[in-house]
């Protein structure tokens, strides 16, 4: 049968009023060790991932607006042409999104689990 | 019942050929409007040269009696509205499609872009009933506002969605099924405005759906708040409406079941209330208001899975609706993008926000504004009658008044929705992280 942690406590504090040191370390190190495998989870923030998107939609947005009369004027221009606003649209949920997604878990913002 | 679903999606592929055939055959959101450029004004006879949009075509347009020359701008794309019963070639307004973008419009659009998705993430509907007002008083043309509001719609809708399906709260099948029947449900709604409109007029028409704003507003926003009270008062349980329930009994094939919403149920109920919310989106443009409703208090769906499978309804209408503006050629992408900058943002928060809740809040936001925009279209009744004569006329001042208190409550629903989600988000995730700190000091303890 397998110690559980008060036991091993248990067990280092005996050892240690005996005078072994050593022994009691011995047992609060392995305590240890079988604590660290324990999943204790630490999610890195997406720092790098916020900014990349973060410049990709920054970028778009700025070339959109450098050349609003020219966009303006073709993206309205109607029938087939429907494909630019709704692709625009499609482009920047997906660039801009992931951005906003990483932003939030950025910022500590997440799901409840 | 795999059938079904597959019917639903070849309809929902379908339409937009079917539309685009019936746009390139001429059809647009109105006749009597024209988009292209005025290239020469002539103030001796208050007439304008105007060259159309994609044909080229060119028309000398008169000038109707209320317009000034001075207002005409030429060389940029234009929009005008024909008076066919002053004449084939007067105008009866003209507006500059393009707005000048200031730095007070941008953060202006920001901002609505912002609160318009945390509400939309959180109740899965919401924002549109004051974006297009907010856009046209900024100067934005009515059908540019629409269709460019429309194209910021559905990729939010498309993010939250995606969000909340992986929250485990969306159920795609419920969705597809709603929004393919909410599609046949908007032809009828159309349709029926044009009944109204061709019958009773513009003023007929605005009384029309002023009324039915109300009434539906009013009545649902006052059930959904009762609902809210009752759970708070009941410690936070949902419950499935008595409604519901008589509902699922009903076994009439095809019966569909749906996984996540866990509710198996006749075709036959479904299927109308996708029709009524289309045909409501299409009176009163926020079908959300009926369709969360509708799913919770008819199907039996708790009100997280209703609000998140929404999300997925506003997805495919407005990417069909946008299709169909775009076709027309009316989307100021600018506006979308802008509103879309921000709202990303919000509508993930406020999806988030949900995994932090209790399910009344979600009802107690949706109650709120619902009953605050009740408030708004109710103040314009007294205008829309004495337009069609039931009452006496009103003095414009007072109904430059009402407008303005119209405008704002839509303002002060948006507010005060986006402010309780951040409360009840924040007292949520305090909560979680006090509970969670609790449990570590367990198991370390």
């Amino acid at each position: 049968m397998e110690a559980t942690q008060f036991d091993k406590n248990m067990m280092a504090v005996a050892f240690s009023e005996a005078g072994e040191h050593g022994t009691a370390k011995e047992i609060l190190k392995n305590g240890k060790k079988g604590m660290a495998t324990a999943p204790t989870p630490v999610k890195s923030k997406p720092y790098l991932k916020t900014a990349f998107f973060g410049a990709i939609s920054i970028s778009a947005y700025i070339l959109l607006f450098k050349n609003e009369q020219l966009v303006t004027d073709i993206f309205t221009m109607g029938g087939w042409r429907w494909v630019y606003p709704v692709g625009a649209a499609f482009f920047f949920s997906f660039i801009h999104g992931t951005f906003a997604s990483n932003l939030l878990s950025s910022l500590g913002l997440e799901a409840k689990k | 019942m795999k059938k079904l679903l597959l019917i639903c999606l070849f309809v929902l592929a379908a339409l937009p050929v079917l539309t685009q055939s019936a746009f390139a055959a001429g059809a647009g959101p109105s006749k009597d409007m024209l988009k292209g450029i005025v290239t020469q004004v002539n103030g001796a006879e208050r007439t304008v040269v105007f060259v159309k949009d994609g044909t080229k075509e060119v028309r000398t347009l008169a000038l109707g009696e209320k317009m000034k020359i001075e207002d005409m701008k030429m060389n940029t794309k234009v929009l005008i509205n024909l008076d066919k019963h002053a004449g084939e070639n007067v105008m009866k307004d003209f507006s500059v499609m393009f707005m000048d973008m200031t730095v007070s419009k941008l953060l202006a659009l920001l901002a609505i872009g912002a609160i318009g998705g945390l509400l939309s993430g959180f109740i899965g509907s919401g924002g549109a009933f004051v974006m297009t007002p907010a856009m046209m008083s900024l100067g934005v043309p009515g059908a540019v506002a629409v269709a460019s509001n429309m194209c910021h719609k559905f990729p939010k809708a498309m993010v939250g969605a995606y969000k909340r399906w992986k929250y485990g709260q969306a159920d795609i099948k419920l969705g597809l099924v709603m929004a393919s029947t909410a599609i046949i449900g908007v032809q009828i709604g159309i349709e029926i405005q044009k009944y109204i409109l061709h019958k009773f007029g513009g003023a007929g028409s605005n009384l029309y759906i002023s009324a039915v704003f109300m009434v539906v507003l009013v009545f649902v926003g006052g059930y959904v708040f009762y609902d809210a009270w009752k759970m708070v008062k009941g410690g936070g349980e949902e419950t499935v409406s008595k409604l519901a329930i008589a509902m699922q009994k009903i076994n009439l094939p095809p019966m569909i079941h749906f996984k996540t919403a866990n509710v198996t149920i006749s075709a036959w109920i479904t299927v109308p209330v996708g029709v009524l919310t289309g045909m409501l989106a299409a009176t009163i443009a926020v079908g959300g208001f009926v369709g969360v409703p509708g799913m919770i208090y008819v199907v039996g769906v708790s009100a997280v899975v209703a609000s998140a499978t929404e999300l997925i309804i506003a997805f495919v209408m407005g990417a069909w609706g946008s299709v169909q503006w775009g076709l027309s050629g009316l989307i100021d992408i600018r506006l979308s993008l802008l509103l879309l900058a921000t709202s990303l943002i919000g509508v993930q928060l406020g999806a988030l926000g949900t995994t932090y809740v209790k399910d009344y809040i979600i009802k107690v936001v949706m109650a709120t504004t619902m009953l605050i925009v009740a408030v708004s279209r109710g103040v314009m009744v007294p205008g829309y009658l004495a337009d069609v004569g039931f009452i006496a006329p009103v003095d414009a001042g007072t109904i430059t008044l009402l407008e303005r208190v119209s405008y704002w409550s839509l303002l002060l629903a948006l507010c005060s929705a986006g402010l309780i989600i951040i409360v009840a988000m924040v007292k949520g995730m305090s909560a979680d992280r006090r509970s969670r700190k609790a449990l570590a000091g367990v198991h370390h303890g």
